[in-house]
């Protein structure tokens, strides 16, 4: 066993995860898993990085979130990935018909700056602490919950909207 | 009393506070209804956001994407081998990696799908394993009394468990042939046991007396029997009654 077939089959029941974190950040299904796949491609390649010490997940959200970065570098546009419209057809073509509210949601989600994108999805989706999610941006805990207020000002406005 | 600020509101919603800090904010919420409302709207967010994005976990995962994380098909190696030469030659740890995979070995079994030409077999939801893709279609509609050869599940002995549910032991007949048992619930097929399994002959030797089906499945099968297995007539009868 050597460390590239531990990381391999560590990943195997983080994928819905992985899957889960990269749709918040990309948005749309099919960039999503093109983003997975990406990710999943430089942690195997980066096998012998992960200390077995360290917890599996978050090292490979980090590449995710990374990777993401990257994408965004290079399409050139840090603010938009997706247009609004882009947005709304990502979160109308899944598969299970989602009430409107969450559609919104998703969209302004999508439209939000991707330093508040981030701290969304691992903090209110995912589930880390502020300290954690800290650690994988590698910013201050001050910064993020700077960043996490911003977000859901925006995010409630939303929500506030059709209540 | 100091009044609450936004970031301890915020970081009370997210349980970020200590139990001293979030018992002030506890006692300031009592008497404060505007301070209330704000709590409910961060949770409602919070909510929302998993109701729109969880659903993704339930999802089976693509196949290109599980095939990834496939072991090499044999010991030669495709693709990243001089990337991993290179990463080993800096990582005098490897020993330790062992270890840590062996500690978590357990944990992965229970979490073990395949890429497969229709689809993935199992997907995880809440923790547990469920039948997915044509496994899920061979166990709500195949009969082991109706074997078909040619099927990529091969379906073996149905019965009732001693909680209630009905059962179904199972073959995946393409390499690598794997046996497994699952019950139905309302989430869909739980899948409690999965394991490799000699290579399969048809469905009615499996259905006979169990015959090839490894000894993790007779004995889940074990644990869970009362009475007898279903026969042909009773098994077809619970498939038209949706498997209740």
């Amino acid at each position: 066993m050597n460390s590239s077939d531990a990381v391999r089959e560590g990943l195997i029941p983080l994928l819905p995860r992985l899957r889960r974190l990269a749709r918040a950040l990309a948005g749309q299904a099919a960039d999503a898993d093109d983003l997975v796949q990406i990710v999943l491609e430089r942690a195997l390649a980066r096998a012998a990085q992960w200390r077995p010490d360290a917890a599996l997940d978050k090292w490979v959200f980090a590449i995710a979130r990374n990777a993401w970065r990257d994408e965004l570098r290079a399409r050139g546009r840090s603010q938009h990935l997706f247009a609004p419209e882009e947005a709304g057809e990502m979160a109308a073509d899944r598969a299970s018909a989602q009430p409107a509210q969450q559609l919104e949601l998703a969209m302004a989600l999508a439209a939000l700056p991707p330093d508040h994108r981030e701290v969304v999805a691992l903090v209110l989706i995912e589930g880390m602490s502020y300290g954690e999610a800290a650690e994988l941006l590698e910013v201050p805990v001050g910064t993020v919950t700077s960043r996490l207020a911003r977000a859901r000002t925006t995010l409630q406005a939303h929500l506030g909207k059709d209540t | 009393m100091k009044p609450i600020d936004d970031d301890t509101l915020q970081a009370y919603v997210d349980g970020e506070l200590d139990a001293d800090a979030a018992a002030r904010v506890d006692a300031a919420l009592a008497h404060d209804a505007v301070l209330a409302r704000r709590v409910q709207q961060a949770r409602a967010l919070r909510t929302q956001l998993h109701a729109a994005f969880d659903p993704v976990l339930d999802e089976p995962v693509p196949a290109r994407l599980s095939a990834l994380l496939q072991p090499p098909a044999t010991p030669a190696r495709t693709g990243g081998r001089h990337a991993h030469a290179r990463h080993h030659r800096r990582a005098p740890r490897r020993w330790y990696v062992g270890a840590a995979l062996a500690a978590s070995v357990a944990v992965l079994a229970v979490a073990v799908w395949w890429p497969h030409a229709g689809g993935d077999m199992l997907r995880m939801q809440g923790g547990q394993s469920f039948a997915a893709g044509p496994l899920e279609r061979a166990l709500d509609h195949a009969l082991a009394s109706e074997p078909n050869a040619d099927a990529a599940v091969a379906i073996g002995l149905s019965f009732r468990s001693n909680d209630g549910h009905i059962c179904r032991s199972f073959v995946l007949r393409h390499a690598p042939a794997r046996a497994g048992l699952a019950c139905h619930s309302d989430g869909g097929w739980n899948v409690p046991v999965l394991t490799a399994a000699p290579a399969p002959g048809n469905g009615d030797e499996l259905r006979q007396a169990g015959s090839g089906l490894p000894d993790a499945v007779r004995a889940a099968i074990d644990a869970r029997l009362r009475g007898e297995v279903f026969d042909a007539k009773q098994e077809r009868a619970a498939r038209d009654a949706g498997w209740q």
